[in-house]
């Protein structure tokens, strides 16, 4: 007999057992797979890694007020002074493989300082090159601190910078120009590289080798 | 149809203010400065709240699937209706304000119900069919909660409390009016096709697996409220 608001001819309960574990299980999936590491931050089947989904979630920004805050002018450090050279190679600027712009970032402590130094040699108009000095907090939490010292173009820039909170400092580069070019950048003081893939160098940038080699053995 | 409900669920763009279906952005900051009565804003609100909410489209939608009978139709939803409305005014007048994410949980569960009810589930698994009236009225009561807890999350203003509610109250039966009529006029269409009976297992597999997605979602987001 038919009941009111059912099929006509209710199923089985084989088929239902089926139906019901396909629903259950493809509705987990899509909630541990795509929604979880896209909503909250959470990867427990590592899907959201794999297709890049995880891209999708992003804490809410708390900008910084950078113009504002003083330090000490005489400041001393536990960690040792360094130096590095960093030779980063950009492709011409619209590549489709955004091989034209990476970032660059150090990890700072709070009220670490270093001085630096970067140019652009070969690109001849100041406009085609792009680069955005800022720093962020390191946090898996919903909100992350960003603070953004210097958005412009330009092909050159030398100055100090002396880190507001704990996190990663440095830039990001765009070429804008027609040829592939390389960025020098030299940084001395009191810092930390990032290893190759870490947050804040994700590009995979070595430090102190030649250009070609930046990227590893090729 | 309900191929289309799940592919809005998954594309909507405003995915993760969305999902919770809350009422955000302007119009929160309308409802949390309105003093004095406000009817047809309220009514709007509730209107759009309804229309929007897959959760309660969903629901209603499983509800209707199979019913062939506009008598029939009237009755589970008039149901439905005094369910959701008891909860959301007593709700807002006791204030009683229970976790969203847990009640939004129940209302995935419910989604997930009738669509296993739909297709005889309870009868061929179970043995036992439950009252179908007394399902789709006490899940009605909580669909009325969410709305309740959704509402007073606004910090209503107690003047022109009772006028506003009951204008938002309004404005849901309308929104739900409005769905109503779009589903059956697919539903009344589809029925008549040959391949109806074939495609409403599958969509009724939908909807279930649609109500465990919009349930797990939920208690995820409970479970990581503090965490994330």
């Amino acid at each position: 007999m038919t009941i009111e608001g059912q099929i006509s001819k209710p199923l089985s309960a084989g088929n239902m057992l089926a139906i019901t574990g396909g629903a259950f299980v493809a509705g987990s999936l899509i909630v541990f797979g795509a929604i979880l590491p896209a909503e909250f931050n959470w990867d427990p089947l590592g899907l959201g890694r794999a297709t890049g989904l995880n891209r999708l979630w992003a804490p809410r920004e708390v900008t910084f007020d950078t113009t504002t805050g003083s330090v000490p002018l005489a400041r001393e450090y536990p960690m040792g002074f360094r130096t590095d050279v960093i030779e980063i190679p950009l492709r011409a600027g619209g590549d489709s493989t955004r091989g034209d712009e990476l970032e660059y970032k150090v990890r700072m402590r709070k009220d670490a300082t270093f001085v630096y130094e970067w140019s652009v040699p070969g690109v001849s108009n100041p406009e085609e090159f792009y680069f955005d000095f800022h720093g962020h907090t390191l946090t898996a939490a919903k909100e992350m601190t960003v603070a953004t010292y210097k958005q412009a173009t330009g092909t050159s820039a030398n100055g100090a910078l002396t880190a507001p909170f704990d996190g990663v400092h440095g830039w990001f580069f765009q070429n804008q120009s027609v040829g592939p070019i390389v960025v020098h950048v030299k940084i001395s003081g009191f810092y930390e590289l990032i290893p190759p893939g870490d947050t804040g160098n994700e590009a995979g940038i070595i430090a102190n080798v030649p250009a070609d080699k930046a990227f590893g053995e090729q | 149809m309900a191929l289309l409900l799940l592919s809005l669920l998954i594309v909507d763009s405003n995915f993760g203010t969305t999902f919770a279906h809350g009422i955000g952005g302007r119009d929160a900051a309308f409802v949390a400065a309105t003093k004095g009565p406000d009817l047809v804003p309220f009514i709007y609100l509730g209107a759009k709240h309804m229309v929007t909410g897959y959760d309660h489209l969903l629901f209603i939608f499983g509800v209707i699937f199979f019913l062939y009978r506009m008598k029939d139709v009237v009755i589970y939803v008039t149901l439905f209706s005094i369910g959701h409305s008891i909860t959301l005014l007593a709700g807002v007048l006791l204030k009683i304000e229970i976790n969203s994410y847990l009640v939004d949980a129940v209302i995935g569960l419910s989604v997930a119900y009738k669509a296993f009810d739909n297709l005889g589930g309870f009868k061929s698994i179970f043995g036992v069919q439950p009252n179908n009236k007394v399902a789709v009225g006490s899940f009605g009561l909580i669909h009325g909660l969410g709305l309740a807890t959704k509402l007073q999350a606004l910090r209503l203003n107690g003047n022109g409390l009772v006028p506003n509610m009951l204008g938002f109250n309004v404005g849901v039966e309308i929104g739900q009016l409005i769905a109503l009529v779009v589903f059956l006029v697919v539903m009344l269409q589809w029925r008549r096709t040959a391949s109806f009976e074939r495609f409403a297992v599958a969509a009724n597999a939908l909807i279930l697996t649609a109500g465990f997605m919009l349930m797990e979602y939920q208690l995820a987001a409970y479970f990581s409220a503090g965490k994330v």
